[in-house]
């Protein structure tokens, strides 16, 4: 590896020795690939990042995306990227293999696309996009879509998009206006208007497949009248031949980071007729899109990681490289004419390092647990599929949020180790915290996240999914107790989740009351502290795995065991205070009004 | 047409270089490994050549059992077979006779492999294989391509480029640009587990060099900053100090 934007040991011990990925390698589903396969796909994703990802990262934020006479530009550097990926074979890298994908688990496909992340931000959602895409086709659409359309996204030689905020309707889908009108010949006429749609138009695709959520003339109000639909920049008939579809490519977003990611303005049929096919059924358009979502914001959490983790190590190595000031004496007098010491020797730097770590390792973790999850659902059966089900349910709010929240703290921590020089623009650090902001927003708002969480996640079918994370809690409690040292952090965990316990049997007599109002008004609260509970969960899991120990020197074990002990010291400890602000029944957030802000 | 492509099994580029046994051996410990880097561009141009004009690579290593993965990874990319002579890469003269065996075996019209390796640089392989098959070595090669029986190649010399042609079979010890850089791809990497990859005894333990002991480059020393102004100073320095002038 050329560069240090990820620290390769640490992913395996992860993968293999705190998630297992050899139990799952040795179900039948998996069992294609093996350890050794998988440890060359990882260092293939590497050599690829090191080659032709990360050189490019600050030259797409120097030369953005941009707008001209009716189209997108992006950093040319994307034509090979889009041809090496497809040939990797990284879009259907999830798909089963007779949807045409290399059916590789989740956990494997989150671990190539967080080294890849983590080597420039700006590259993975064209793919992403475009997976995901094609993954609703072969899931919802019928034969002829899924001949015409998945193969070329496959080989990134179409994009594709996902098409859901309109001006009006951003948090809130239930408002979208875009219109279908159905013809007599089975496809629909589209008429209306995207924004913020990403990777929307490039010169480096030939076609692109944008999948909309638009309403059929008698669609009810509301969620349950939106209908998905296969709209193709051009459209293709059946000798191939393309014809323009009429989606107008309005304009390209100036945005604060991410700017060699595309975010377009696009307009259906203003030009012309515009056409469309329905995916499944009508008015089911929001579920079939829901259904994709767990993925997609798994993905978005690990792309907050990959950014914190490029983040972590650059200033992990400002640090040790940069001397300033002297060591404060420990014994005595201070040495006069002592030369500067690097600044990673001063106790606070080394307080913000390790707070990066704890942030950064704490949502690898994450956000492999949750992938593993993704794959027990896929080989579990009976009662044991349900509980991981719902355990995923419950955990996808939370790793697109812990992740794009603490990592934002994180990789801010980062840019302070470099001082004035993390403020220039000759450094990274300034662009990994400009990338890094719009993780808490896009693919729903940290606010929206929380809502769901506790809304809809902690309750769904009378509490089973948190209890089935409680029993997933205790059986690592269980096992930390097994060991020493571990013992008392086993029962701080334990505390927290007392304390968890407690909040919502205080919160829920509101909801039980019908004021969803006031049950949901801190929800953001809940949500970080239900983010540190998690975290310090997979901390403990961590710790008891550092402690079987393995083929690593001591000294990485010994590393993971203090970072634990920080995050439980210095983080868990947080979820004290939020218990305080949660139990208040002032319920101050709620009851100020919107004059007070005068 | 068949090719033969021999692979190093070297330190990563960015490896932590450090010897043991009185520096007579090299630490192996925590060390990663990875196919020659002028070897791997050897690699994708026998890949092209497959893809242009059909026929079958065999991927060569003269190593031990550890070097399986990096042999796998040959056959990611594109070899269909493999071959791992069972021995330790002792020198130069070793491991080209272990491959002029394979290779008079296997009648390969094209014997690519690097210009080097990246560990000790020998750089000699190449020609001491053409000289025990009596054909043809060239080296080092940045364009190669075929034409009926005819290979026309390009070769860096000093100051400039020579235009090669001779006939195969023969020897190419290969380095960039020849063809364009190529990483396994997911099918390539699931199907290279069920590969042939056959193992095969050496031929003979005879070597020609032995080494006595390694040394590491010293450290690089401290800088001095010296005034612009302060000319006397300089020269002491240099004089005195540095005792370059
Ligand atoms: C760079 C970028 C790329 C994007 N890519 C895509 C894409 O590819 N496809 C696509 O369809 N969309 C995309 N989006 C849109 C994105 O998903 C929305 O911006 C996001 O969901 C928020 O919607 P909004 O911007 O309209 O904000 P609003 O919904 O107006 O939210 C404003 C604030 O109000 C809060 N809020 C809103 N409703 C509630 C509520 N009910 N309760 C409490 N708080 C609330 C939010 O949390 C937020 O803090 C992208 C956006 C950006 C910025």
């Amino acid at each position: 590896m050329a560069y240090d934007y990820f620290n390769p040991g640490t992913l395996r011990f992860f993968l293999f020795d705190v998630h297992g990925a050899d139990g799952l390698l040795a179900a039948g589903r998996y069992s294609h690939f093996d350890r050794e396969a998988i440890g060359m796909l990882l260092d293939t994703l590497t050599d690829f990042s090191d080659r032709e990802l990360y050189p490019y990262l600050r030259e797409m934020d120097r030369e953005p995306a941009y707008y001209r006479d009716g189209k997108i530009f992006v950093h040319p550097q994307f034509e090979k990227i889009f041809r090496m990926a497809g040939e990797l074979g990284l879009i259907g890298a999830s798909f089963d293999e007779e949807k045409g994908g290399m059916q590789l688990p989740s956990l494997v496909v989150n671990a190539l696309y967080f080294i890849m992340e983590a080597a420039n931000n700006h590259v993975t959602g064209y793919l992403g996009l475009t997976a995901g895409a094609a993954n609703l086709i072969l899931s919802f659409g019928n034969d002829e879509l899924k001949k015409k359309y998945v193969p070329p996204m496959l080989s990134m030689e179409w994009g594709g998009t996902m098409c859901l905020t309109e001006p009006q309707a951003g948090s809130s889908l239930s408002d979208i206006t875009t219109m279908a009108h159905p013809t007599e010949s089975g496809h629909y006429l589209l008429r209306g208007q995207k924004v913020f749609i990403s990777a929307g138009d490039h010169p480096y695709a030939e076609n692109f497949v944008h999948l909309v959520l638009a309403r059929l003339p008698d669609a009810p109000a509301g969620t349950k009248g939106i209908s998905l639909f296969v709209v193709p920049k051009y459209r293709p008939d059946d000798t191939g031949r393309m014809e323009d579809n009429h989606v107008t490519v309005a304009g390209e977003f100036d945005k604060l980071g991410q700017r060699g990611y595309c975010t377009t303005h696009l307009v259906f049929g203003e030009t012309g007729d515009c056409h469309g096919w329905l995916l499944g059924e009508a008015h089911q358009g929001l579920g079939y899109m829901f259904q994709l979502m767990n993925e997609a914001r798994i993905a978005t959490g690990r792309m907050g990681l990959g950014i914190a983790s490029a983040a972590y190590y650059a200033s992990l190595r400002y640090a040790r490289e940069r001397p300033q000031g002297r060591k404060l004496p420990t014994a005595g007098t201070k040495e006069i004419g002592a030369p500067q010491t690097p600044i990673v020797n001063h106790p606070d730097i080394r307080r913000m390092l390790l707070s990066q770590k704890a942030i950064v390792e704490g949502s690898l973790s994450l956000v492999l647990q949750t992938s593993y999850y993704v794959d027990k659902t896929r080989i579990a059966t009976g009662t044991e599929k349900d509980n991981y089900e719902l355990l995923l349910e419950l955990l996808t709010p939370v790793v697109k949020t812990y992740p794009a929240e603490a990592g934002f703290q994180a990789v801010n921590q980062g840019l302070q180790i470099l001082g004035g020089y993390g403020y220039m623009q000759d450094f990274e650090l300034q662009q990994y915290l400009r990338d890094m902001r719009i993780i808490s927003i896009y693919e729903g708002t940290t606010g929206i996240q929380s809502l769901d969480l506790l809304g809809r996640k902690m309750t769904m079918k009378n509490g089973a999914a948190f209890k089935a994370l409680a029993r997933e809690i205790q059986t690592v409690m269980e096992m930390a107790h097994g060991y020493d040292d571990l013992r008392v952090y086993a029962g701080q965990l334990g505390e927290t989740l007392q304390a968890t316990q407690q909040v919502l049997q205080t919160l829920l007599p509101h909801l039980l009351a019908g004021d969803q109002e006031r049950y949901l008004a801190d929800a953001t609260v809940f949500m970080e502290m239900f983010g540190l509970l998690v975290v310090g969960w997979q901390w403990l899991k961590t710790g008891v795995t550092a402690k079987k120990g393995g083929s690593f020197e001591p000294d990485f074990y010994e590393a993971k065991l203090h970072t634990l002990k920080y995050f439980f010291h210095y983080e868990l400890t947080k979820t004290t205070g939020l218990t305080a602000i949660l139990l208040n029944r002032e319920g101050l957030t709620l009851s100020s009004q919107p004059d007070y802000f005068d | 047409m068949k090719i033969l492509v021999c692979i190093t099994h070297v330190p990563d580029t960015t490896a932590r270089i450090a010897f043991t046994d009185n520096n007579t051996r090299f630490d192996k410990t925590g060390v990663q490994y990875i196919i020659g880097p002028y070897d791997d561009y050897a690699l994708a141009r026998a890949v092209e050549l497959k893809e242009q004009l059909g026929g079958s690579i065999t991927a060569l290593n003269v190593g031990g059992s550890e070097t399986e993965p990096t042999i796998r990874k040959a056959l990611a990319i594109g070899a269909d077979d493999a071959v791992r002579v069972d021995a330790e890469p002792t020198d130069s003269f070793f491991v080209a006779n272990q491959i002029a065996h394979v290779a008079r075996d296997g009648h390969y019209d094209l014997i690519l492999m690097g210009r080097e390796s990246i560990d000790y640089n020998g750089g000699q392989v190449h020609g001491m294989v053409g000289e025990l098959l009596g054909i043809p070595s060239v080296s080092p090669v940045m364009t190669l391509i075929v034409e009926g029986q005819k290979v026309k190649m390009t070769r860096e010399i000093e100051g400039g480029k020579e235009f090669v042609e001779a006939d195969m079979p023969l020897v190419a010890g290969c380095q960039e640009p020849i063809a364009e850089w190529k990483i396994p791809n997911m099918r390539g990497i699931m199907s290279a587990r069920t590969k042939p990859l056959h193992v095969v005894a050496p031929v003979s333990d005879e070597q020609r060099t032995h080494v006595g002991s390694y040394e590491l480059l010293p450290p690089k020393a401290g800088v001095k900053l010296v005034d612009p102004n302060d000319m006397a100073g300089l020269v002491n320095l240099l004089k005195n100090e540095a005792k370059v002038i």
